[in-house]
């Protein structure tokens, strides 16, 4: 295995050791002799971190599609889902196993106020329409840092396809 | 009366009474007392029955008709009052009203006899600051006859929307009422103000059935009188009820039946598979509940700006400000996301706008965004920053504020260079009511220029063309209106929700000169709400407009861009209902 390789989880990878994640019985009932493989050992370690990341952008997403003020990325992002015709998502898992930055192509709802400078306008807000909704296709990139054995968003951003 | 009885104030003008809750009292208890009056015939058939209503979250009423004209109610299991009633039915459908003897409110109920589903519209004063403006709340239920409830209820939608009639009530009242919204409506009584201009008000529309609607609105923002009528829309006929106060003061309570004629049908915007109606809910109360009574009004008047002459000196002496540059930060970015680009054809040239009866303006253009204008031959010539846009080949509108002014002049101008012909409206401010509201002046004439020998008797002219006609108006993501030309002199607009209907609508005086065929050029008045005035170039040929802005308010006087893509959404056949065609 490469180190770009080794550094690098695509949606398809991930999903494929994710099911071997999802069986500890199963990973508890592999030999030892395995387990006491350095690489394999790092594997393991690797496919973890990825699942805890994983679990942590999904939850996260939710609380950004919920509205939780703690969630926002900006003033302007009310939702993000999967771009399921974009790139595959991305992982990426620095040497030191400390910090972790995710690529995700998305969905973004974007949603902007309607200046009060005219008539028309004000009307909009005054019937509760005062704010313009437009999906647009973006690249979400997330920086991620591991503290106490828990990962944690430090950055989010994205950036116009 | 000789002549067409114009109002001395139409309604927006007119500054209706505040009625003290004492007032209101003193003329709802007789009234109550012997219930609404009718001038056709009342229904015969209520003598001697009980009817027991159960509605949705809201009262249940035990009703005991002693005769055809009184009552007993009883009001969620309480104590019985007697009141005076007057009904009405049409077919299937019965419509009820009554008062509650010793409270300022009451009920129009409305009866499906064959499937006993029933729409009750409380209806009560003193709810609103305003507190003659009637303010009701409507529930579905059921006539509880025993048995097995009904499943089904009657319910708002969208199907009335883009409907209008004309109506010929049985008082003599004649009105086109427009229903170019979910959730309001545009009326224009014909008969008692002569029908020169409409004016729109919140509206609820339900569904009984397939035949039969029922349609309210409440004159909010005026003398805040309600109407209810149900309308079989098969046989187009109407029977319903009135209540307020008129601008004297007298209370109107009464039932009333109507014929009519559908004047057309215009295209709705939502989806195909969305019938829904209630658009724009009112916002919930504090506590995460619906509000009583709660609407989303527009209520221009209270919210407008309004300066005194003195103020309006100061800000445009302070703040005057033409084609500032586009602020592309907002989501609507004004009216002008969609406008038509500035052009640069006028610059360099020199030509006479001579209008007949009017001023004689000179120009000389520096640039594509700045001329010298002088008036009459007289004084120094003045600069003044102005944008121009070609909206058909040889026509352009541009517009210019006109410094020094006593009234703070704008024009803004549509120039034919194809024909040498010339149309000027003339905004101005210290108007008699506030004096940041803009008024309009309409001027005709010619353009001299070398090289272009315009008509001697040849001008555009006022037309009737797009009398009925609505159309959308795109300015810009997110900000979509359509206008309503509902009188020779009205043009109403609507706003859209983002699921595509019609909500929010508002009207004012306008003006409408035919320049070329298809091209239209018109002005709004936002008289009593921002004191806009708004003009637009319209072109249907290309399905766009080009339009000037001319506003006065604390931040400044400003002459700025509009511009939209637009549709066609249809038009409304009222052309007889109003005296003159050009």
């Amino acid at each position: 295995m490469s180190k770009d390789s080794a550094n690098t989880s695509t949606r398809r990878s991930f999903l494929k050791s994710g099911a071997l994640l999802a069986v500890p019985v199963a990973a508890a009932s592999v030999p030892g002799v395995v387990l006491a493989d350095d690489g394999l050992k790092a594997r393991v370690k690797r496919l973890q971190d990825e699942a805890a990341i994983r679990e942590l952008h999904q939850s996260w997403l939710r609380q950004v599609n919920a509205g939780e003020r703690a969630a926002r990325l900006d003033g302007a992002v009310r939702r993000i889902t999967d771009d399921h015709a974009g790139a595959p998502d991305k992982i990426e898992i620095a040497a030191d196993g400390r910090s972790a930055v995710g690529l995700f192509d998305c969905a973004v709802e974007v949603e902007t106020p309607l200046a009060r400078d005219c008539t028309l306008a004000q009307m909009a807000h005054a019937q509760g329409n005062g704010t313009f909704r437009r999906a647009e296709r973006r690249t979400l990139t997330v920086d991620y840092t591991k503290a106490n054995g828990t990962w944690k968003i430090a950055k989010a951003s994205l950036t116009t396809l | 009366m000789l002549g067409t009885p114009y109002p001395k104030k139409q309604m927006h003008r007119i500054a209706y009474t505040r009625l003290t809750g004492e007032q209101i009292t003193a003329k709802l208890d007789p009234v109550a007392g012997r219930g609404p009056k009718s001038v056709s015939p009342l229904a015969t058939d209520f003598a001697g029955k009980s009817m027991n209503i159960v509605t949705d979250g809201g009262p249940a009423l035990s009703y005991r008709f002693a005769s055809n004209t009184r009552l007993s109610v009883a009001e969620d299991g309480g104590t019985a009052i007697e009141a005076g009633f007057g009904a009405l039915d049409m077919d299937h459908i019965c419509l009820f009203s009554h008062m509650i003897p010793g409270t300022q409110r009451g009920y129009a109920v409305i009866v499906d006899r064959d499937s006993r589903l029933a729409t009750v519209i409380e209806l009560w004063f003193s709810g609103y600051e305003d507190t003659r403006e009637v303010q009701r709340q409507v529930y579905y239920g059921y006539v509880d006859a025993g048995g097995q409830a009904p499943t089904t209820r009657h319910g708002f939608t969208d199907r009335l929307e883009g409907r209008g009639y004309h109506w010929r009530q049985d008082t003599g009242m004649q009105t086109l009422e427009y229903y170019p919204s979910a959730g309001y409506s545009h009326f224009v009584e014909l008969s008692r103000t002569g029908g020169e201009i409409g004016f729109s008000a919140p509206s609820d529309y339900v569904k009984l059935d397939d035949g039969f609607f029922v349609y309210t609105r409440t004159e909010c923002e005026f003398s805040g009188t309600f109407t209810a009528y149900v309308i079989d829309v098969n046989r187009t006929r109407q029977m319903g009820v009135r209540l307020g106060f008129d601008e004297g003061d007298e209370l109107h309570y009464y039932l009333f039946r109507g014929d009519g004629d559908i004047v057309g049908q215009i295209a709705r915007f939502e989806k195909f598979a969305d019938y829904s109606g209630d658009p724009i809910p009112a916002a919930p109360g504090t506590d995460g509940k619906p509000i009583k009574g709660g609407r989303r009004v527009y209520r221009p008047f209270r919210t407008m700006e309004k300066l005194t002459k003195e103020e309006v000196a100061k800000v445009v002496r302070e703040h005057s400000n033409a084609f500032p540059a586009r602020v592309t930060t907002g989501g609507a970015a004004g009216m002008a996301g969609n406008a038509l680009p500035a052009n640069d054809f006028l610059a360099g040239k020199t030509f006479i706008l001579r209008y007949d009866n009017g001023p004689v303006m000179e120009y000389k253009v520096d640039s594509a965004d700045e001329l010298n204008w002088r008036k009459d031959g007289k004084g120094d010539w003045t600069k003044a920053r102005y944008q121009a846009y070609e909206t058909a080949p040889g026509l352009f509108l541009f517009g210019h504020l006109l410094e020094g002014a006593p009234n703070h002049d704008g024009h803004i101008i549509a120039a034919d260079f194809h024909q040498g012909l010339v149309t000027c409206y003339n905004g101005f401010l210290n108007t008699p009511y506030f004096a940041n509201e803009a008024g309009a002046r309409t001027l005709f004439g010619v353009l001299e220029m070398d090289g272009i020998q315009p008509p001697m008797y040849r001008r555009h002219t006022r037309t009737t063309e797009m009398l009925g006609r609505c159309i959308t108006y795109s300015y810009a993501p997110g900000l979509t209106s359509m206008h309503l030309y509902s009188t020779p002199n009205t043009v109403s607009w609507i706003i859209f929700t983002p699921d595509g209907h019609g909500g929010m609508e508002w009207s004012g005086p306008g003006d409408f000169v035919k320049i070329r065929d298809g091209i239209y050029f018109m002005y709004w008045l936002e008289e009593a709400c921002n004191g806009t005035l708004g003009t637009v170039l319209l072109n249907l040929n290309i399905m766009h407009d080009a339009g000037i802005g001319y506003n006065c308010g604390s931040r400044g006087l400003n002459m700025s861009q509009i511009g939209a893509v637009v549709r066609h959404a249809g038009k409304f056949e009222v052309d007889k209902y109003f005296q003159i065609k050009t």
